[in-house]
C-alpha cells in the first residue's frame, strides 16, 4: 500500500515541478507588468508542439531541442511584449481580453497547423529507476531534475544579479524604479522572455511524459493560475510551493478516487483560498 | 441617422417578430436566429453582472446548472418542459444564491479567477457524477418542447419556427426585465458602484448586497439560456458548458461594448452570424471572433455598439458647423 502512495508522490512531485514552471512564468508577468497573462498556456502548448517537431520530426536530441523551444518561445513572448503587452501594460481588463484573443489564436491556428489528434514524444530516457518499491520513471525524473535546476536558476538571477535585482525592483514600484534609471520596457521584455521560455520548457516535457494535444494550454493555464494563487501572488517560492502541493495532489487523490476528483479537489482549495485569503500562503503584494 | 430610444426599440422588436416569419422556410437560418436568441440572453445576462464591475468567466456554469437541471426533469422525473424550464433559471438562481455572498466580496481579477475556477469545478461534477449526468458521454434523447393548444390553435414547439418564436419570447422578456433594472434606481445604484464602490458605500449602498443581487439574477437568466439550449440541442454533455463557451460569452459582451445597453445584443447578434457566414471554413471561425475582439480592443474600446457615436464624432470632427443630425 505504502508503494503506491509513494508512487503517486513521486508522480505528483513530477507534475508538480512541471506546474511550477508554467506558474514562475505567469508569476513574473503578473509581477512585472501588471497583467494576468491569460495566453501563458499557449505559449506553453506551442513550447511542447516546437519540441515535438524538432526532436520527432528533425530529430535533434531531446534537451537541444528543450533549449531551441525555450529561445524561440523566449523571443516570441518578447514581440508579444512589444507589440501588444506595453500598450496596455498595467491595465488589467484589456490585458485580459488581449490574452483570451491571443488564446483562442493561438489555438485555432494549432489545430489547423498540427491537428487535433494527440501527439506522442517518445520516451527521452526510457526506463525506470528502481528506489525500495517505487518505480521512478526516467523521463519523471529528468522533469523534477529541470524544475529544480530551473527554479534555482531563477532564484539566483533574481537576487544575486543586477538584472534581478532591476526585475524585483519594477514588480515592486514601476515609477521608483524608472526614477532609479531602470529601463521599465526593457525589463518588461525580459520578464515576458523568461517566462515564456520557462512555459515552452515545461511544455515539452509534459509532451515528454504525456502527451501534446492543441488544447492542452487550457490546462496548463488553469493550473497556473491556480498555483500563483495558492502560493500566492508576487511570490517565487509561493509559486514553487503551490505547484508542489498542487501537484500532489494530482498525483495521490487518483489513488483513492479518480483524476476528475483531484482536480475538483485541487479548484476547491483554490476557491476558498480566493474567499478567504486571497493572500495566499506566502504572498506579499 | 438617430435612432430614437424607442424608436431603437419598436425596430428591434419589428425585426424580432418579422425575421423567423421570413425566413420560415430556411431552417438554417431559423437555428441560428435561435443561437442567436440564446446568446443574447446570456450575453445581456453578463453585461448585467458587468454593469458592477464584475467580470465573470464561469457564466456556462449556470447554463449548464440549468441545462442538466431542465433535461434530467423532463427525461428521468417526468416533468412537462412548462414547469421544468423555470425550475432550470430558479436552481441556477439557488446555487448562485449559496455562493453570493461570499463571492461578490471578491473584486477584480480575482473575482474572474474566482469565477473561472468555478466554471471548471461545475463541470468537472458534471464530468464525474456519471449516474446523475451521464458523465462525459452525457444525456441524450432530451424531450422535446412538446405541443401546446391554446383555445383551439394547436402549436407544436418540435418545429424549429415555433421554437424560434418561444426562443425570442424569452428573449424579450429577459431584455425588458434587465432593461428595467438598468434604468430604475437599482440601475443608478449599480453605476455609482462601478464608478466608486468605497464612495457609494459611505453613503449607505450596500455594495455587496446589490452585487449579490445582480449576480443572481444573471445566473437566472443563464440558467433560462442552459434549458433552452438543452431543449434545442436533445443531446448534453460536460463540454457543452466549458471554459471557451464562458469565454465566447466575455467576447460577445466585449465586442458589442459594455456600457450601453444594445452593446451585448449587438455583439452576440454580430458574433453568431459573422461565423455562420464563413460556415464553410468551420476551422477558422474562431479567427474571426479574434479578429474582431482585437478590432474592437486596439481601435473601437467602447465596443460595436458604440460604432454610430464613434462616426458622428468623427463627421463632427471633419465638418465643424455642419448640424449633428445626417
Amino acid at each position: 500500500m505504502w508503494d503506491g502512495v509513494l508512487q503517486g508522490i513521486f508522480n505528483g512531485l513530477a507534475s508538480g515541478w512541471i506546474y511550477v514552471l508554467v506558474a514562475l512564468g505567469l508569476a513574473l508577468v503578473f509581477s512585472i507588468l501588471g497583467i494576468l497573462q491569460f495566453a501563458h498556456g499557449e505559449i506553453y502548448m506551442l513550447g511542447a508542439y516546437v519540441v515535438y517537431y524538432a526532436c520527432v520530426v528533425g530529430h535533434i536530441p531531446f534537451l537541444l531541442a528543450l533549449l531551441i523551444s525555450a529561445l524561440v518561445m523566449g523571443v516570441g513572448g518578447i514581440i508579444l511584449e512589444r507589440v501588444m503587452f506595453r500598450r496596455i501594460r498595467g491595465e488589467m481588463e484589456p490585458a485580459i481580453l488581449a490574452a483570451i484573443g491571443l488564446t483562442l489564436l493561438f489555438q485555432t491556428v494549432a489545430v489547423i497547423a498540427f491537428g487535433g489528434y494527440t501527439k506522442f514524444i517518445p520516451s527521452v530516457f526510457p526506463g525506470v529507476v528502481k528506489l525500495g518499491g517505487v518505480r521512478l520513471s526516467k523521463d519523471r525524473l529528468f522533469a523534477v531534475i529541470m524544475g529544480l535546476v530551473l527554479t534555482s536558476a531563477l532564484f539566483l538571477v533574481i537576487k544575486k544579479t543586477k538584472v534581478g535585482k532591476a526585475m524585483l525592483a519594477v514588480s515592486h514600484d514601476p515609477e521608483a524604479a524608472a526614477l532609479q534609471g531602470i529601463n521599465v520596457n526593457r525589463i518588461s521584455s525580459l520578464s515576458m522572455g523568461i517566462g515564456s521560455a520557462l512555459a515552452a520548457i515545461a511544455g515539452g516535457l509534459m509532451g515528454s511524459i504525456l502527451q501534446l494535444a492543441p488544447h492542452m494550454g487550457t490546462f496548463a493555464i488553469t493550473k497556473g493560475i491556480a498555483v500563483i494563487i495558492l502560493g500566492g501572488i508576487g511570490s517565487i517560492s509561493g509559486a514553487v510551493l503551490g505547484g508542489l502541493i498542487l501537484g500532489l495532489v494530482d498525483g495521490l487523490i487518483p489513488l483513492y478516487s479518480s483524476g476528475t476528483m483531484a482536480a475538483i479537489v485541487g479548484f476547491c482549495v483554490i476557491i476558498l483560498v480566493l474567499l478567504v485569503r486571497p493572500k495566499g500562503l506566502l504572498g506579499h503584494d | 441617422m438617430k435612432l430614437g430610444r424607442t424608436k431603437g426599440w419598436l425596430l428591434f422588436a419589428l425585426c424580432v417578430i418579422l425575421a423567423p416569419i421570413v425566413f420560415r422556410n430556411n431552417s438554417y437560418l431559423l437555428i441560428v436566429l435561435i443561437l442567436c436568441g440564446i446568446n443574447v440572453i446570456m450575453t445581456s445576462s453578463l453585461r448585467a453582472m458587468a454593469t458592477v464591475g464584475q467580470m465573470c468567466m464561469g457564466s456556462m456554469a449556470f447554463s449548464g446548472i440549468g441545462a442538466y437541471t431542465s433535461a434530467l426533469l423532463t427525461l428521468k422525473a417526468g416533468f412537462p418542459f412548462w414547469a421544468a424550464f423555470p425550475l432550470a433559471g430558479l436552481v441556477a438562481m439557488a446555487v448562485a444564491a449559496i455562493i453570493a455572498f461570499p463571492f461578490v466580496r471578491v473584486t477584480g481579477v480575482y473575482f474572474a479567477m474566482l469565477t473561472l475556477f468555478l466554471g471548471e469545478v461545475v463541470r468537472l461534477i458534471i464530468v464525474e457524477w456519471n449516474s446523475l449526468t451521464g458523465g462525459v458521454t452525457g444525456l441524450t434523447g432530451i424531450p422535446p418542447m412538446g405541443a401546446i393548444s391554446l383555445l383551439g390553435v394547436h402549436v407544436d414547439f418540435t418545429s424549429l419556427l415555433p421554437y424560434c418564436y418561444f426562443v425570442f419570447f424569452v428573449m424579450m422578456v429577459t431584455l425588458i426585465v434587465l432593461y428595467r433594472i438598468d434604468r430604475s434606481f437599482l440601475g443608478t445604484t449599480l453605476a455609482a458602484i462601478e464608478k466608486d464602490e468605497d464612495v457609494s458605500a459611505s453613503v449607505g449602498i450596500n455594495v455587496i448586497k446589490y452585487k449579490a443581487l445582480l449576480f443572481c439574477i444573471g445566473c437566472f437568466f443563464f440558467g433560462l439560456a442552459g434549458s433552452l439550449l438543452a431543449h434545442y440541442m436533445r443531446i448534453l454533455n460536460a463540454d457543452s458548458f466549458s471554459l471557451f463557451g464562458s469565454i465566447y460569452i466575455l467576447i460577445y459582451m466585449v465586442a458589442g461594448g459594455r456600457k450601453k445597453f444594445s452593446g451585448p445584443i449587438v455583439g452576440a447578434v454580430v458574433l453568431t452570424l459573422i461565423p455562420e457566414m464563413f460556415r464553410v471554413m468551420k476551422q477558422y471561425q474562431p479567427l474571426v471572433f479574434v479578429a474582431v475582439l482585437f478590432f474592437v480592443l486596439y481601435f473601437l474600446r467602447a465596443g460595436l455598439a458604440d460604432l454610430p457615436d464613434k462616426i458622428r464624432h468623427l463627421i463632427k470632427k471633419t465638418h465643424p458647423g455642419k448640424a449633428a443630425n445626417a
